[in-house]
């Protein structure tokens, strides 16, 4: 299995607390945008095993339907698409209509991810975002009807002015439109945006650490409640509906991305195309190569950042595939590390693999962190 | 010796220059090279005599280099100005003395807009004591804050001379140099010794690797050249001279050193255990009897333990130590070991900037990651059996019970400063059991006060606090008197219920409690959450006086982790892993280098 990610950078407005490569909305440069990923989607290889698809952004709707639709059949005529198929479109609600998600679903989307964040009004606007929950509403039931197979919505906690209370309401909101799939993402402030202006400014308005352990506390009682399985730190699914492409990075698996800013993992190399739109496009509609900046991890880095992605998962890490892939024995290369957390109960350690608990999960980083092996 | 009749080294002059910090000391030193080109202008570095990148970085002088001038004088005649450089913070005062020993006259310099400082006055005391020609230079006079006739009512005031001894100068623009240089060779007398009977002061010695110990000294009687045989007195161990020379600035060779001349001696001394510093040297066939004296050994005030972060840099701590002690006399260390921190060394310093420069070094310039542990110290410790004991190190005190008194160093402190500060340098004097002695009012406001008070008061972080509670205004300088009994008790520091020794430390009773909460807190401040709960508590006597949690880590992880962060988050984790490798695992808790020092870091109460 391969991902096949496709970044789509224009938005119709910027959100202030974003840091992916995203870019106003302009007719002109996104046309010239497009074209110039279509060059580079024609300049690469085709391959022969299956793939999953992501169309991310940006606000990857703020496309017409129809440029969406001939977008996926070209990387659809590149890339043989999974079965069952998996091709996710990343969406804004309040740009979508019942129409557009009709042509998405004959395009082949089989999976809409809905950028919802909060349904609480004050919070909405505190992320600078301008929808609400009708048009939320709106949007799962057109894609139902269209026949798109799974719904997921993302919600955001730890924003500032969010109490238990209102994240509480917010999942029940979101649980009562009856999505298949659920991200729960804490809140991260990134350098370089408007929100770390704010915190730098204001630090109090943000949640501490321990408001936002309560928060994830309450996502994962009130969506395991619905019936949703954690099976990722901030992703929740109905049995059958987990996202296989993003699966497919924390198996540490191979991935192409194409356009802006967009990341590819093939023969252990990891690069990361320019985040400069101009150098991009120059480079892409021209059919050069694409700016980048690569590397490649041997040995012991290699397996510590399979350990990082491996253990955001439920299932975990799986012994013998890490013995096959990196050719080390876990339990006897980590031995030092593995004891303390298991006793402590962060750590759940089984003949097939090994696990974080619930607790774990809470301080990821820390765990993760002592897998890491410094260059 | 008493049969021959002294002589007069007519053509020399040896003198030192004697400052409060930041007065111009090595900027006067310089001009008096420039000017006597014994430095061409072209070749000269600003601050030639501070050789270390780290003396020059912090604008003092750590360790005396002296230097040969040649001075062609108005009389016509020219002659040998040997100067002595010499450091100018309290914790050298003994190396200023070792200076001041080898030495006729000094030039003593005060700010022409800071005027006397509590240094200036230490060290014109120090001067006085050694019989010293002092010559005041008032320098800075191009400052616009410059007041010249304000000083030289502070010399008539507080130095006892003539305002009309007083030089005004300006090292930085050369005013005021060739005056200076003539009082040195009419106002100093030239030194006078025997020509017979070899006696030279050693008054400091640097190790070379290639030529074993390099002695400077001080011919007080006699001569030295290469095939000398000669002796240190304190070690009865004779060497072979193989050269001799004079600084000019560098090492230069000579045929022989004279009575009365400043040099250098070379003769195959492997190290400094060999060859005290302070030592006299004697010919070895024709030996004197009495050493020469007129200075005080070093001896170290302040402890701390050095322990390397990770246990495998042991041996190249101590190999950095044994080096640096190849250099500096006045530094001690001796193997220890902590149950928090495993094996280290008790290192004794002169004071606390003695201390920071040495950590400072053996990081820089060695490449150790170490954990410094709270100063203290040393304690005089008499058991209920009578035997009396030092402990440099809490960690070693003897039950209570076992005690029947324990003694600390006191000093003497001389504070000088302006009157708005009175107030609050006695409140934070009081507060560390300062009993103020005298204080007095200065012509120009200013107020002289004296304090006696325990000397871990002082290094603790009564300096700091100085500071800031006067704007930096207040200069601080202070003597050991000696020791006096104390009721003093060992706050301990539990972490996680299990005593960490390297953070205990010695304390009077009456603050104990209140500096226990104080720690406890700053303690809580500078650990970082952890994955568990961290109790600390301060004891005294095993009671409990103070008790603050550090609560578990509660969440620390990253919400987004695809495709295109996976770099970014490895990265991430990398520096999270990186500085938790800095941190030092105690029992289960990993403490960070300044919880070490947590204690020095407490503020105002």
């Amino acid at each position: 299995m391969t991902g096949i990610y496709v970044h789509l950078p224009f938005c119709p407005y910027i959100c202030p607390y974003c840091d992916f490569a995203k870019w106003p909305h302009k007719e002109s440069a996104a046309r010239r945008y497009l074209e110039a990923l279509h060059s580079e989607l024609d300049a690469a290889s085709s391959a022969d095993s299956e793939h999953t698809v992501f169309l991310g952004g940006g606000t990857p709707n703020t496309y017409a339907p129809a440029a969406i639709a001939d977008l996926l059949a070209r990387i659809g005529a590149k890339f043989p698409v999974s079965q069952p198929r998996e091709v996710t479109i990343e969406v804004n609600p309040e740009l979508v209509s019942a129409s557009a998600l009709e042509i998405y679903a004959a395009a082949g989307v089989s999976r809409l991810s809905i950028g919802v964040q909060s349904f609480v009004e004050t919070e909405i606007r505190t992320l600078g975002r301008r929808h609400d929950a009708g048009q939320v509403r709106t949007a799962v039931a057109a894609a139902r009807s269209a026949g798109i197979a799974s719904v997921s919505l993302d919600l955001m906690f730890a924003v500032p002015g969010q109490t238990k209370e209102s994240w509480r309401s917010s999942l029940e909101t979101a649980i009562a439109l009856g999505p298949d799939h659920v991200s729960a993402y804490g809140l991260t402030v990134e350098d370089g945006t408007s929100y770390a202006d704010w915190r730098a400014r204001e630090p109090a308005a943000f949640a501490d650490q321990d408001l936002e352990g309560d928060l994830y506390d309450v996502a994962i009682d009130t969506l395991e409640k619905a019936g949703f399985e954690h099976y990722e730190i901030s992703n929740f699914a109905r049995p059958g509906h987990r996202c296989a492409h993003n699966a497919n990075y924390w198996a540490n698996g191979e991935y192409i991305g194409f356009g802006v800013g967009a990341a590819s993992y093939r023969n252990g190399v990891r690069s990361t195309h320019t985040r400069d739109l101009a150098a991009y496009v120059a480079a892409a509609s021209r059919g050069l190569k694409i700016p980048d900046q690569s590397e490649r991890l041997e040995g012991a880095q290699r397996a510590g950042e399979a350990v990082m992605l491996a253990l955001r998962t439920a299932q975990g890490l799986s012994f013998a595939a890490f013995k096959e892939r990196y050719g080390l024995n876990f339990l006897e290369y980590y031995a030092s590390i593995v004891e303390p957390y298991r006793a402590a109960g962060l750590l759940e350690v089984d003949a097939a693999g090994a696990r974080l608990t619930r607790r774990g999960r809470f301080v990821a980083n820390d765990i993760c962190a002592t897998f890491i092996t410094l260059p | 010796m008493t049969a021959h009749r002294s002589e007069i080294a007519e053509g020399v002059r040896n003198f030192c220059i004697i400052a409060h910090i930041d007065h111009g000391k090595t900027t006067l030193s310089d001009r008096l090279l420039e000017m006597t080109r014994t430095i061409e202008l072209r070749n000269m570095e600003d601050q030639a005599l501070d050789a270390m990148d780290l003396e020059r970085e912090r604008g003092i002088t750590i360790r005396m280099h002296p230097v040969t001038l040649s001075y062609p004088a108005r009389d016509g005649k020219t002659y040998q100005l040997n100067l002595i450089d010499t450091p100018g913070h309290v914790d050298f005062s003994y190396e200023v003395s070792r200076s001041l020993a080898a030495c006729e006259g000094a030039i003593l310099i005060i700010d022409a807009a800071q005027g006397i400082e509590a240094q200036t006055l230490a060290n014109y005391h120090l001067a006085l004591e050694h019989d010293l020609t002092i010559i005041p230079v008032i320098n800075k006079i191009d400052l616009p804050a410059a007041d010249p006739e304000r000083v030289m009512g502070e010399v008539e005031e507080l130095l006892i001379m003539e305002r009309s001894e007083c030089i005004l100068a300006s090292a930085k623009n050369g005013v005021g140099i060739d005056e200076i240089l003539e009082a040195i060779v009419h106002r100093i007398p030239p030194p006078k010794g025997h020509r017979d009977h070899l006696r030279a002061l050693v008054f400091n010695a640097q190790f070379d690797s290639y030529r074993g110990v390099v002695a400077y000294v001080r011919v007080a009687d006699g001569e030295l050249h290469a095939g000398t045989k000669f002796m240190s007195m304190a070690h009865q161990r004779v060497f072979e001279c193989t050269e001799v020379g004079i600084f000019a600035p560098h090492m230069q060779p000579t045929a022989k050193l004279d009575m009365g001349g400043v040099g250098y001696v070379i003769g195959n001394i492997k190290s400094l255990g060999e060859i005290d510093v302070g030592d006299t040297i004697t010919g070895a066939n024709d030996p004197a009897h009495v050493p020469l004296t007129g200075y005080r050994k070093a001896v170290p005030m302040v402890y701390c333990g050095l322990y390397p972060n990770e246990g495998a840099e042991y041996g190249a701590l101590r190999d950095a130590l044994e080096k640096l002690k190849l250099n500096d006399a006045a530094f001690t260390y001796e193997p220890e070991t902590s149950v928090a921190l495993g094996f280290g060394f008790r290192c004794g310093f002169l004071g606390l900037l003695h201390m920071e420069i040495v950590q400072e070094r053996l990081e820089r310039d060695y490449g150790l990651d170490l954990i410094a542990t709270s100063p203290s110290v040393v304690f005089r410790v008499t058991r209920t059996d009578g035997t009396v004991e030092m402990i440099d190190n809490p960690s070693k005190l003897p039950a209570t019970t076992l005690i029947s008194m324990i003694e600390e160093p006191y000093v003497k402190a001389t504070i000088i400063t302006p009157p708005d500060y009175v107030g609050a340098i006695m409140e934070i004097t009081q507060a560390r059991r300062g009993e103020l002695g005298n204080m007095e009012y200065l012509h120009d406001g200013r107020v002289i006060m004296t304090y006696e008070m325990p000397l871990i008061e002082v290094i603790i972080d009564y300096f700091d606090q100085l500071k800031s509670r006067t704007k930096g205004y207040a200069s601080l300088d202070y003597d050991i008197i000696g020791y006096r009994e104390g009721d003093l008790v060992k706050l301990e520091i539990l972490l996680s219920g299990d005593v960490v020794d390297a953070l205990s430390f010695i304390i009077s009773r009456e603050r104990a409690a209140a500096r226990g909460r104080a720690l406890a807190e700053k303690l809580k401040e500078l650990i970082p959450r952890q994955m568990f709960e961290v109790p600390i508590q301060a004891a005294i006597g095993g009671k409990i006086v103070a008790r603050e949690t550090v609560t578990a880590m509660r969440k620390n992880v990253l919400a987004k982790c695809y495709g295109g962060d996976i770099t970014r988050k490895r990265k991430l984790l990398e520096k999270q892993k990186a500085g938790k490798e800095r941190m030092k695992r105690v029992g289960k808790v990993d403490l960070p280098q300044e919880a070490f020092m947590a204690v020095l870091r407490l503020g105002s109460e």
